[in-house]
Protein backbone atom coordinates (compact mmCIF):
# COMPACT_ATOMS: atom_id res chain seq x y z
CA UNK A 1 0.00 0.00 0.00
CA UNK A 2 1.10 3.11 -1.15
CA UNK A 3 1.62 6.79 0.56
CA UNK A 4 -2.43 8.08 0.61
CA UNK A 5 -2.90 12.11 -0.93
CA UNK A 6 -5.63 14.87 -0.27
CA UNK A 7 -5.80 16.52 -3.91
CA UNK A 8 -8.28 19.05 -4.23
CA UNK A 9 -9.37 20.39 -7.17
CA UNK A 10 -11.11 23.39 -8.08
CA UNK A 11 -13.20 25.53 -8.09
CA UNK A 12 -11.26 27.56 -9.87
CA UNK A 13 -9.28 25.38 -11.93
CA UNK A 14 -7.96 25.53 -15.24
CA UNK A 15 -9.65 22.68 -16.47
CA UNK A 16 -13.10 23.78 -15.84
CA UNK A 17 -15.71 25.68 -17.51
CA UNK A 18 -17.77 26.31 -14.09
CA UNK A 19 -16.98 26.36 -10.51
CA UNK A 20 -17.05 22.84 -9.24
CA UNK A 21 -15.01 21.22 -6.46
CA UNK A 22 -13.46 17.81 -6.16
CA UNK A 23 -11.28 16.69 -3.29
CA UNK A 24 -9.64 13.43 -4.31
CA UNK A 25 -7.94 10.65 -1.91
CA UNK A 26 -5.21 9.11 -4.04
CA UNK A 27 -2.78 5.82 -3.32
CA UNK A 28 0.15 7.20 -5.06
CA UNK A 29 -1.62 8.18 -8.72
CA UNK A 30 -4.74 5.88 -8.25
CA UNK A 31 -7.41 7.85 -7.02
CA UNK A 32 -9.22 5.68 -4.44
CA UNK A 33 -12.27 8.59 -3.10
CA UNK A 34 -13.89 11.33 -4.31
CA UNK A 35 -15.66 14.49 -2.38
CA UNK A 36 -17.51 16.93 -4.50
CA UNK A 37 -19.04 20.20 -3.80
CA UNK A 38 -21.32 21.84 -6.21
CA UNK A 39 -22.71 24.02 -4.84
CA UNK A 40 -20.75 27.25 -5.74
CA UNK A 41 -22.93 29.51 -7.83
CA UNK A 42 -26.19 29.81 -6.16
CA UNK A 43 -28.14 32.46 -7.16
CA UNK A 44 -31.43 31.89 -5.64
CA UNK A 45 -33.63 31.86 -9.00
CA UNK A 46 -35.93 29.76 -7.59
CA UNK A 47 -36.98 32.29 -4.84
CA UNK A 48 -37.08 34.81 -7.17
CA UNK A 49 -39.43 33.43 -9.80
CA UNK A 50 -42.24 32.87 -7.18
CA UNK A 51 -41.80 36.37 -5.76
CA UNK A 52 -40.27 38.99 -7.55
CA UNK A 53 -41.78 38.07 -11.23
CA UNK A 54 -45.01 37.28 -12.91
CA UNK A 55 -45.49 33.90 -14.38
CA UNK A 56 -45.75 35.23 -17.92
CA UNK A 57 -42.00 36.73 -17.53
CA UNK A 58 -40.66 33.56 -15.45
CA UNK A 59 -40.02 32.21 -18.65
CA UNK A 60 -37.23 34.79 -19.24
CA UNK A 61 -35.75 34.48 -16.00
CA UNK A 62 -35.18 30.69 -16.04
CA UNK A 63 -33.83 30.96 -19.36
CA UNK A 64 -30.72 32.73 -17.59
CA UNK A 65 -30.67 29.44 -15.65
CA UNK A 66 -27.94 28.16 -18.75
CA UNK A 67 -26.53 29.82 -21.26
CA UNK A 68 -26.10 26.54 -23.28
CA UNK A 69 -29.35 24.82 -22.27
CA UNK A 70 -31.19 28.02 -22.19
CA UNK A 71 -34.20 26.64 -24.79
CA UNK A 72 -34.55 23.39 -22.70
CA UNK A 73 -35.33 25.58 -19.58
CA UNK A 74 -37.80 28.19 -21.14
CA UNK A 75 -39.46 25.26 -22.87
CA UNK A 76 -39.76 22.85 -19.43
CA UNK A 77 -40.97 26.35 -17.76
CA UNK A 78 -43.70 27.17 -20.81
CA UNK A 79 -44.85 23.60 -20.52
CA UNK A 80 -45.88 23.07 -16.68
CA UNK A 81 -47.00 26.81 -16.99
CA UNK A 82 -49.22 25.69 -19.97
CA UNK A 83 -50.36 22.57 -17.83
CA UNK A 84 -51.46 25.36 -15.12
CA UNK A 85 -53.58 27.47 -17.37
CA UNK A 86 -54.11 24.43 -18.85
CA UNK A 87 -54.26 25.26 -22.59
CA UNK A 88 -53.19 23.24 -25.64
CA UNK A 89 -50.21 24.58 -27.97
CA UNK A 90 -50.69 24.72 -31.73
CA UNK A 91 -48.72 21.88 -33.51
CA UNK A 92 -46.69 24.20 -35.14
CA UNK A 93 -45.00 25.88 -32.03
CA UNK A 94 -44.45 22.17 -30.57
CA UNK A 95 -42.13 21.37 -34.02
CA UNK A 96 -40.82 24.84 -33.62
CA UNK A 97 -39.54 24.17 -30.03
CA UNK A 98 -38.56 20.59 -31.18
CA UNK A 99 -36.20 22.29 -33.99
CA UNK A 100 -34.70 24.86 -31.79
CA UNK A 101 -34.07 21.88 -29.01
CA UNK A 102 -32.49 19.85 -31.55
CA UNK A 103 -29.95 22.89 -33.11
CA UNK A 104 -29.57 23.66 -29.23
CA UNK A 105 -28.02 19.61 -28.42
CA UNK A 106 -25.76 19.96 -31.25
CA UNK A 107 -24.19 22.91 -30.10
CA UNK A 108 -23.97 21.56 -26.81
CA UNK A 109 -22.68 18.08 -27.67
CA UNK A 110 -19.82 19.69 -30.24
CA UNK A 111 -19.01 22.41 -26.98
CA UNK A 112 -18.50 19.31 -24.24
CA UNK A 113 -17.09 16.71 -26.89
CA UNK A 114 -14.47 19.81 -27.78
CA UNK A 115 -13.61 20.25 -24.33
CA UNK A 116 -12.77 16.26 -23.63
CA UNK A 117 -10.42 17.08 -26.58
CA UNK A 118 -9.00 20.19 -24.87
CA UNK A 119 -8.57 18.46 -21.33
CA UNK A 120 -7.34 15.47 -22.93
CA UNK A 121 -4.28 17.32 -24.48
CA UNK A 122 -5.61 17.95 -27.85
CA UNK A 123 -5.81 21.17 -29.07
CA UNK A 124 -6.30 21.46 -32.40
CA UNK A 125 -9.01 19.35 -32.17
CA UNK A 126 -10.36 21.55 -29.88
CA UNK A 127 -10.03 24.09 -32.25
CA UNK A 128 -11.38 22.26 -35.34
CA UNK A 129 -14.20 21.32 -33.01
CA UNK A 130 -15.18 24.60 -32.30
CA UNK A 131 -15.06 26.01 -35.39
CA UNK A 132 -18.00 23.15 -37.11
CA UNK A 133 -19.54 24.42 -34.23
CA UNK A 134 -20.30 27.90 -35.19
CA UNK A 135 -22.73 27.21 -37.98
CA UNK A 136 -25.13 26.11 -35.13
CA UNK A 137 -24.79 29.46 -33.35
CA UNK A 138 -25.09 31.41 -36.44
CA UNK A 139 -28.39 29.30 -37.47
CA UNK A 140 -29.67 29.37 -33.84
CA UNK A 141 -29.24 33.40 -34.77
CA UNK A 142 -30.96 33.50 -37.60
CA UNK A 143 -34.24 32.08 -35.67
CA UNK A 144 -34.46 33.45 -32.25
CA UNK A 145 -32.91 36.53 -32.93
CA UNK A 146 -29.75 35.90 -30.32
CA UNK A 147 -26.73 33.40 -30.14
CA UNK A 148 -27.34 32.46 -26.92
CA UNK A 149 -30.51 33.81 -24.69
CA UNK A 150 -32.85 32.26 -27.29
CA UNK A 151 -36.42 33.39 -25.61
CA UNK A 152 -37.52 31.60 -27.89
CA UNK A 153 -40.40 29.55 -26.23
CA UNK A 154 -43.10 31.60 -24.14
CA UNK A 155 -46.55 30.90 -22.32
CA UNK A 156 -49.10 29.52 -25.33
CA UNK A 157 -46.19 28.74 -27.96
CA UNK A 158 -43.16 30.28 -29.64
CA UNK A 159 -41.94 34.04 -29.57
CA UNK A 160 -41.73 34.36 -33.56
CA UNK A 161 -42.57 32.29 -36.97
CA UNK A 162 -40.09 30.47 -38.85
CA UNK A 163 -38.93 32.14 -42.15
CA UNK A 164 -39.06 29.88 -45.07
CA UNK A 165 -35.49 31.66 -45.96
CA UNK A 166 -34.09 30.36 -42.76
CA UNK A 167 -35.40 27.16 -43.23
CA UNK A 168 -33.88 26.72 -46.94
CA UNK A 169 -30.57 27.99 -45.11
CA UNK A 170 -30.57 25.29 -42.29
CA UNK A 171 -30.79 22.21 -44.63
CA UNK A 172 -27.87 23.72 -46.82
CA UNK A 173 -25.61 24.23 -43.41
CA UNK A 174 -26.62 20.83 -42.46
CA UNK A 175 -25.33 19.62 -45.61
CA UNK A 176 -22.03 20.69 -45.22
CA UNK A 177 -21.93 19.94 -41.48
CA UNK A 178 -22.64 16.17 -42.39
CA UNK A 179 -19.20 16.06 -44.07
CA UNK A 180 -17.58 17.73 -41.09
CA UNK A 181 -18.99 15.21 -38.87
CA UNK A 182 -17.95 12.42 -40.46
CA UNK A 183 -14.34 14.05 -40.20
CA UNK A 184 -14.92 14.97 -36.84
CA UNK A 185 -16.10 10.76 -36.07
CA UNK A 186 -13.64 9.73 -37.88
CA UNK A 187 -11.00 11.63 -35.50
CA UNK A 188 -12.55 10.80 -32.47
CA UNK A 189 -13.14 7.30 -33.12
CA UNK A 190 -9.65 6.33 -34.84
CA UNK A 191 -7.41 8.66 -33.35
CA UNK A 192 -4.43 7.03 -31.57
CA UNK A 193 -3.16 9.51 -28.98
CA UNK A 194 -7.40 10.25 -27.89
CA UNK A 195 -8.19 7.02 -27.60
CA UNK A 196 -4.94 6.15 -25.39
CA UNK A 197 -6.33 8.68 -22.77
CA UNK A 198 -10.32 8.37 -23.14
CA UNK A 199 -10.78 4.84 -23.83
CA UNK A 200 -11.23 3.03 -20.03
CA UNK A 201 -11.23 5.77 -18.34
CA UNK A 202 -13.76 7.35 -15.88
CA UNK A 203 -15.86 3.77 -16.76
CA UNK A 204 -18.77 3.18 -15.05
CA UNK A 205 -21.05 0.10 -15.43
CA UNK A 206 -24.58 -0.33 -16.27
CA UNK A 207 -25.71 -1.59 -12.76
CA UNK A 208 -24.05 1.21 -10.92
CA UNK A 209 -25.17 3.55 -13.24
CA UNK A 210 -28.82 1.78 -12.47
CA UNK A 211 -28.48 2.21 -9.33
CA UNK A 212 -27.09 5.57 -9.23
CA UNK A 213 -29.93 7.39 -11.36
CA UNK A 214 -27.68 8.43 -13.97
CA UNK A 215 -29.61 10.02 -16.68
CA UNK A 216 -28.43 11.87 -20.40
CA UNK A 217 -25.68 10.63 -22.41
CA UNK A 218 -23.09 9.66 -19.62
CA UNK A 219 -26.28 6.76 -19.13
CA UNK A 220 -26.69 5.97 -22.59
CA UNK A 221 -22.91 5.85 -22.69
CA UNK A 222 -23.10 3.04 -19.74
CA UNK A 223 -26.03 0.92 -21.97
CA UNK A 224 -28.99 2.13 -20.11
CA UNK A 225 -31.41 3.32 -23.07
CA UNK A 226 -32.67 6.27 -21.61
CA UNK A 227 -34.38 9.35 -22.43
CA UNK A 228 -37.36 11.42 -22.05
CA UNK A 229 -38.07 11.95 -25.92
CA UNK A 230 -38.55 7.82 -26.18
CA UNK A 231 -41.04 8.04 -23.24
CA UNK A 232 -43.22 11.16 -23.21
CA UNK A 233 -45.12 11.80 -26.51
CA UNK A 234 -48.13 13.94 -25.57
CA UNK A 235 -46.45 17.19 -25.18
CA UNK A 236 -43.80 17.03 -27.84
CA UNK A 237 -43.99 14.41 -30.63
CA UNK A 238 -40.51 13.33 -30.89
CA UNK A 239 -40.97 9.76 -32.11
CA UNK A 240 -43.33 11.48 -35.24
CA UNK A 241 -39.73 13.45 -36.23
CA UNK A 242 -37.78 10.21 -36.22
CA UNK A 243 -36.01 9.73 -32.49
CA UNK A 244 -33.80 7.09 -32.36
CA UNK A 245 -32.47 5.82 -29.03
CA UNK A 246 -28.74 5.92 -29.25
CA UNK A 247 -26.88 3.46 -26.74
CA UNK A 248 -23.04 2.13 -26.38
CA UNK A 249 -22.07 -0.55 -24.16
CA UNK A 250 -18.58 0.94 -22.64
CA UNK A 251 -19.77 3.48 -19.86
CA UNK A 252 -16.13 5.23 -20.31
CA UNK A 253 -15.70 8.68 -22.03
CA UNK A 254 -14.46 7.32 -25.56
CA UNK A 255 -17.92 5.69 -25.23
CA UNK A 256 -19.62 9.00 -24.17
CA UNK A 257 -17.92 10.99 -26.89
CA UNK A 258 -19.10 8.27 -29.78
CA UNK A 259 -22.47 8.62 -28.31
CA UNK A 260 -22.90 11.99 -28.50
CA UNK A 261 -21.40 11.96 -32.09
CA UNK A 262 -24.16 9.35 -33.14
CA UNK A 263 -26.57 11.65 -31.23
CA UNK A 264 -25.76 14.55 -33.56
CA UNK A 265 -26.71 12.35 -36.78
CA UNK A 266 -29.88 11.69 -35.29
CA UNK A 267 -30.65 15.21 -34.33
CA UNK A 268 -29.60 16.37 -37.86
CA UNK A 269 -32.46 13.61 -39.37
CA UNK A 270 -34.94 15.14 -37.29
CA UNK A 271 -34.43 18.98 -37.72
CA UNK A 272 -34.42 17.55 -41.65
CA UNK A 273 -37.81 16.16 -40.90
CA UNK A 274 -38.94 19.04 -38.58
CA UNK A 275 -38.27 21.59 -42.01
CA UNK A 276 -39.65 19.38 -44.31
CA UNK A 277 -42.64 18.72 -42.39
CA UNK A 278 -43.58 21.80 -40.83
CA UNK A 279 -47.34 21.89 -40.31
CA UNK A 280 -49.49 25.15 -40.90
CA UNK A 281 -51.05 26.79 -38.02
CA UNK A 282 -51.05 29.76 -35.77
CA UNK A 283 -47.86 29.76 -33.53
CA UNK A 284 -49.56 30.93 -30.07
CA UNK A 285 -52.40 30.50 -28.06
CA UNK A 286 -53.90 33.34 -26.50
CA UNK A 287 -55.21 32.93 -22.89
CA UNK A 288 -55.98 35.14 -19.62
CA UNK A 289 -56.34 32.50 -17.49
CA UNK A 290 -54.12 32.30 -14.34
CA UNK A 291 -52.08 29.68 -12.61
CA UNK A 292 -53.58 27.20 -10.88
CA UNK A 293 -53.00 24.33 -9.27
CA UNK A 294 -50.12 21.93 -9.34
CA UNK A 295 -47.77 20.37 -12.36
CA UNK A 296 -44.58 18.18 -13.47
CA UNK A 297 -42.62 18.40 -16.41
CA UNK A 298 -39.96 15.96 -17.46
CA UNK A 299 -37.74 17.18 -20.85
CA UNK A 300 -34.72 15.96 -22.27
CA UNK A 301 -32.13 18.76 -22.16
CA UNK A 302 -28.97 17.79 -23.72
CA UNK A 303 -27.43 16.87 -20.48
CA UNK A 304 -30.08 14.81 -19.63
CA UNK A 305 -33.25 14.55 -17.92
CA UNK A 306 -34.97 18.51 -16.73
CA UNK A 307 -37.31 18.19 -14.56
CA UNK A 308 -39.99 21.12 -13.40
CA UNK A 309 -42.46 21.74 -10.81
CA UNK A 310 -44.90 24.55 -10.25
CA UNK A 311 -47.46 25.37 -8.29
CA UNK A 312 -50.22 28.23 -8.64
CA UNK A 313 -52.61 30.04 -6.45
CA UNK A 314 -54.70 31.67 -9.23
CA UNK A 315 -52.72 35.05 -8.84
CA UNK A 316 -50.18 36.59 -11.39
CA UNK A 317 -47.59 35.25 -9.70
CA UNK A 318 -46.50 31.61 -9.07
CA UNK A 319 -46.52 29.58 -5.12
CA UNK A 320 -43.21 27.58 -5.98
CA UNK A 321 -41.02 26.50 -8.71
CA UNK A 322 -38.80 23.73 -8.43
CA UNK A 323 -35.59 23.27 -10.77
CA UNK A 324 -34.12 19.70 -11.16
CA UNK A 325 -31.35 19.75 -13.66
CA UNK A 326 -29.74 16.80 -15.31
CA UNK A 327 -26.36 17.37 -13.36
CA UNK A 328 -27.81 17.24 -10.25
CA UNK A 329 -28.87 13.56 -10.60
CA UNK A 330 -25.42 12.74 -11.96
CA UNK A 331 -23.14 14.06 -9.16
CA UNK A 332 -22.91 10.64 -7.45
CA UNK A 333 -21.98 8.34 -10.29
CA UNK A 334 -19.38 11.24 -11.32
CA UNK A 335 -18.04 10.84 -7.91
CA UNK A 336 -18.71 6.98 -8.61
CA UNK A 337 -16.79 6.93 -11.35
CA UNK A 338 -13.54 8.28 -10.33
CA UNK A 339 -12.12 5.06 -8.68
CA UNK A 340 -9.45 3.21 -9.91
CA UNK A 341 -8.66 5.82 -12.43
CA UNK A 342 -5.43 8.03 -12.83
CA UNK A 343 -5.07 11.18 -11.17
CA UNK A 344 -4.14 12.96 -14.60
CA UNK A 345 -6.98 11.66 -16.38
CA UNK A 346 -9.31 13.60 -14.47
CA UNK A 347 -9.29 16.87 -16.25
CA UNK A 348 -10.90 14.65 -19.82
CA UNK A 349 -13.07 12.57 -17.16
CA UNK A 350 -14.97 15.25 -15.63
CA UNK A 351 -15.24 17.32 -19.16
CA UNK A 352 -16.79 13.91 -20.31
CA UNK A 353 -19.51 14.42 -18.16
CA UNK A 354 -20.63 17.99 -19.17
CA UNK A 355 -21.12 18.79 -15.75
CA UNK A 356 -23.66 22.49 -15.68
CA UNK A 357 -23.24 24.06 -12.35
CA UNK A 358 -25.42 26.97 -13.27
CA UNK A 359 -28.08 24.78 -13.71
CA UNK A 360 -27.11 22.28 -10.58
CA UNK A 361 -27.30 25.22 -8.13
CA UNK A 362 -29.35 27.89 -10.02
CA UNK B 1 3.78 12.82 -45.45
CA UNK B 2 0.34 13.48 -45.97
CA UNK B 3 0.27 15.43 -42.57
CA UNK B 4 3.58 17.30 -44.03
CA UNK B 5 1.69 18.72 -46.78
CA UNK B 6 -1.57 19.25 -44.85
CA UNK B 7 0.28 21.40 -42.90
CA UNK B 8 2.26 23.61 -45.63
CA UNK B 9 -1.32 23.76 -47.02
CA UNK B 10 -2.47 25.43 -44.04
CA UNK B 11 0.09 28.44 -44.22
CA UNK B 12 -1.47 29.16 -47.58
CA UNK B 13 -5.07 29.01 -45.94
CA UNK B 14 -6.96 32.23 -45.20
CA UNK B 15 -7.66 32.27 -41.61
CA UNK B 16 -11.31 30.91 -40.17
CA UNK B 17 -11.58 34.10 -37.49
CA UNK B 18 -12.65 37.32 -38.45
CA UNK B 19 -10.71 40.42 -37.70
CA UNK B 20 -13.89 41.88 -35.65
CA UNK B 21 -13.60 45.45 -35.20
CA UNK B 22 -12.75 46.23 -38.69
CA UNK B 23 -14.90 43.58 -39.93
CA UNK B 24 -19.05 43.39 -39.79
CA UNK B 25 -19.49 40.21 -38.02
CA UNK B 26 -22.55 37.79 -39.04
CA UNK B 27 -25.76 39.94 -38.01
CA UNK B 28 -29.38 38.30 -39.37
CA UNK B 29 -31.78 40.76 -40.94
CA UNK B 30 -34.30 39.87 -37.88
CA UNK B 31 -31.41 40.36 -34.84
CA UNK B 32 -33.18 41.15 -31.85
CA UNK B 33 -32.08 45.03 -31.24
CA UNK B 34 -32.86 47.98 -29.37
CA UNK B 35 -36.72 48.80 -28.79
CA UNK B 36 -38.05 51.58 -30.69
CA UNK B 37 -40.55 54.35 -29.66
CA UNK B 38 -43.05 55.94 -31.74
CA UNK B 39 -44.45 58.77 -29.60
CA UNK B 40 -46.91 59.86 -31.83
CA UNK B 41 -48.57 56.63 -32.29
CA UNK B 42 -48.77 55.24 -28.60
CA UNK B 43 -51.99 55.27 -26.48
CA UNK B 44 -50.49 55.51 -22.55
CA UNK B 45 -51.98 51.99 -21.69
CA UNK B 46 -48.44 51.13 -19.96
CA UNK B 47 -49.19 47.81 -20.83
CA UNK B 48 -45.35 47.47 -22.35
CA UNK B 49 -43.85 48.50 -18.59
CA UNK B 50 -46.03 45.78 -16.88
CA UNK B 51 -45.19 43.08 -19.34
CA UNK B 52 -41.27 43.74 -19.69
CA UNK B 53 -39.66 41.03 -17.42
CA UNK B 54 -36.51 43.45 -16.37
CA UNK B 55 -38.51 46.09 -15.77
CA UNK B 56 -36.26 48.17 -18.34
CA UNK B 57 -39.63 50.63 -19.58
CA UNK B 58 -41.21 52.99 -17.13
CA UNK B 59 -43.47 56.12 -17.80
CA UNK B 60 -43.09 59.45 -16.17
CA UNK B 61 -46.10 61.88 -15.91
CA UNK B 62 -46.06 65.61 -15.01
CA UNK B 63 -48.17 67.80 -13.15
CA UNK B 64 -50.63 68.16 -16.34
CA UNK B 65 -50.95 64.52 -17.22
CA UNK B 66 -48.19 64.12 -20.01
CA UNK B 67 -46.79 61.03 -19.76
CA UNK B 68 -42.96 60.18 -20.88
CA UNK B 69 -41.44 57.12 -22.39
CA UNK B 70 -37.76 56.14 -21.01
CA UNK B 71 -35.81 52.69 -21.55
CA UNK B 72 -33.13 51.93 -20.68
CA UNK B 73 -30.96 49.35 -23.04
CA UNK B 74 -28.04 48.11 -20.32
CA UNK B 75 -31.22 46.46 -18.24
CA UNK B 76 -33.24 45.69 -21.40
CA UNK B 77 -33.11 41.46 -22.14
CA UNK B 78 -34.40 42.00 -25.98
CA UNK B 79 -36.73 39.53 -25.59
CA UNK B 80 -39.66 41.70 -27.22
CA UNK B 81 -42.37 41.25 -25.08
CA UNK B 82 -43.17 44.64 -24.94
CA UNK B 83 -44.12 44.19 -28.31
CA UNK B 84 -46.13 41.42 -28.43
CA UNK B 85 -47.99 42.89 -25.45
CA UNK B 86 -48.53 46.44 -27.28
CA UNK B 87 -52.49 46.97 -28.29
CA UNK B 88 -51.55 49.28 -30.99
CA UNK B 89 -49.05 48.11 -33.50
CA UNK B 90 -46.17 50.15 -34.82
CA UNK B 91 -46.10 52.33 -31.67
CA UNK B 92 -43.26 49.94 -29.93
CA UNK B 93 -41.32 48.11 -32.44
CA UNK B 94 -38.02 45.81 -32.35
CA UNK B 95 -35.05 47.03 -34.56
CA UNK B 96 -31.83 45.14 -35.52
CA UNK B 97 -29.31 47.73 -34.52
CA UNK B 98 -27.48 46.40 -31.22
CA UNK B 99 -26.62 48.02 -28.20
CA UNK B 100 -24.27 50.06 -27.68
CA UNK B 101 -21.62 50.25 -25.08
CA UNK B 102 -22.51 52.39 -21.76
CA UNK B 103 -20.37 55.29 -20.62
CA UNK B 104 -19.48 56.03 -17.09
CA UNK B 105 -21.06 59.03 -18.11
CA UNK B 106 -24.45 57.79 -18.53
CA UNK B 107 -24.20 56.62 -15.05
CA UNK B 108 -26.92 54.04 -16.86
CA UNK B 109 -27.38 51.53 -13.71
CA UNK B 110 -27.60 53.81 -10.96
CA UNK B 111 -28.92 56.80 -12.26
CA UNK B 112 -31.50 54.36 -14.13
CA UNK B 113 -33.15 53.39 -10.30
CA UNK B 114 -32.95 56.95 -9.19
CA UNK B 115 -35.15 57.85 -12.38
CA UNK B 116 -37.69 54.73 -11.98
CA UNK B 117 -37.83 55.99 -8.38
CA UNK B 118 -38.84 59.36 -9.53
CA UNK B 119 -41.19 57.98 -12.47
CA UNK B 120 -43.31 55.99 -10.45
CA UNK B 121 -43.51 59.23 -7.58
CA UNK B 122 -44.25 61.66 -10.23
CA UNK B 123 -47.35 59.53 -11.34
CA UNK B 124 -48.31 58.69 -8.05
CA UNK B 125 -48.34 62.34 -7.41
CA UNK B 126 -50.52 62.89 -10.69
CA UNK B 127 -52.86 60.38 -9.37
CA UNK B 128 -53.31 61.96 -5.72
CA UNK B 129 -53.88 65.25 -7.46
CA UNK B 130 -56.73 63.82 -10.16
CA UNK B 131 -58.41 61.74 -7.33
CA UNK B 132 -58.01 65.61 -5.08
CA UNK B 133 -59.65 67.70 -7.77
CA UNK B 134 -62.58 64.66 -8.40
CA UNK B 135 -62.89 64.98 -4.44
CA UNK B 136 -63.33 68.66 -4.72
CA UNK B 137 -65.62 68.48 -7.72
CA UNK B 138 -67.94 66.24 -6.52
CA UNK B 139 -68.21 67.72 -2.97
CA UNK B 140 -69.04 71.32 -5.18
CA UNK B 141 -71.45 69.08 -7.09
CA UNK B 142 -72.56 67.92 -3.96
CA UNK B 143 -73.42 71.39 -2.31
CA UNK B 144 -75.11 72.87 -5.35
CA UNK B 145 -77.27 69.93 -5.46
CA UNK B 146 -78.13 71.14 -2.08
CA UNK B 147 -78.38 74.72 -2.90
CA UNK B 148 -80.86 74.02 -5.36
Amino acid sequence: MGKRYEIPLGAQHISLLEPLHFKFTTENEKIIDTVANVYYVHRGIEQACCSKFKFRQVSFVVGRVCGLCSISHTTAYSQVAEKLVKIEIPRRAKYLRMLVIELDRIHSHLLCLSHVAENSGFEALFMKTMQYREFSMELLEAICGNRIQYDFSIVGGVARDLKPQVGMQILERLKIFKLQLDELVDIYQNNWTLSLKNKGAGAITKEDAMRLNVVGPFARAAGLAMDVRNETEDLLPWKEVGFEMITDTAGDVHARNMVRLRELYVSMRMIENIINGLPESAIITETKAFPDGEAVIRLEAPRGELFYYAKGNKTQILERLKIKAPTFSNVSAMVEAFKGNEYGSVPAIIASYDPCLSCTSR
Amino acid sequence: MKTFFKVLGNLFKRPITTKYPFEKTFIPDDYRGLIGFDENLCIWCRRCEMACPPQAIVFSQDADGKQTYHYNRAVCIFCSECVRSCPKEGAIYQTPEPAKCALKEENINNGWNVLYEEALKSRAVYAAEKKRLAAEKAASLKTGDKKN
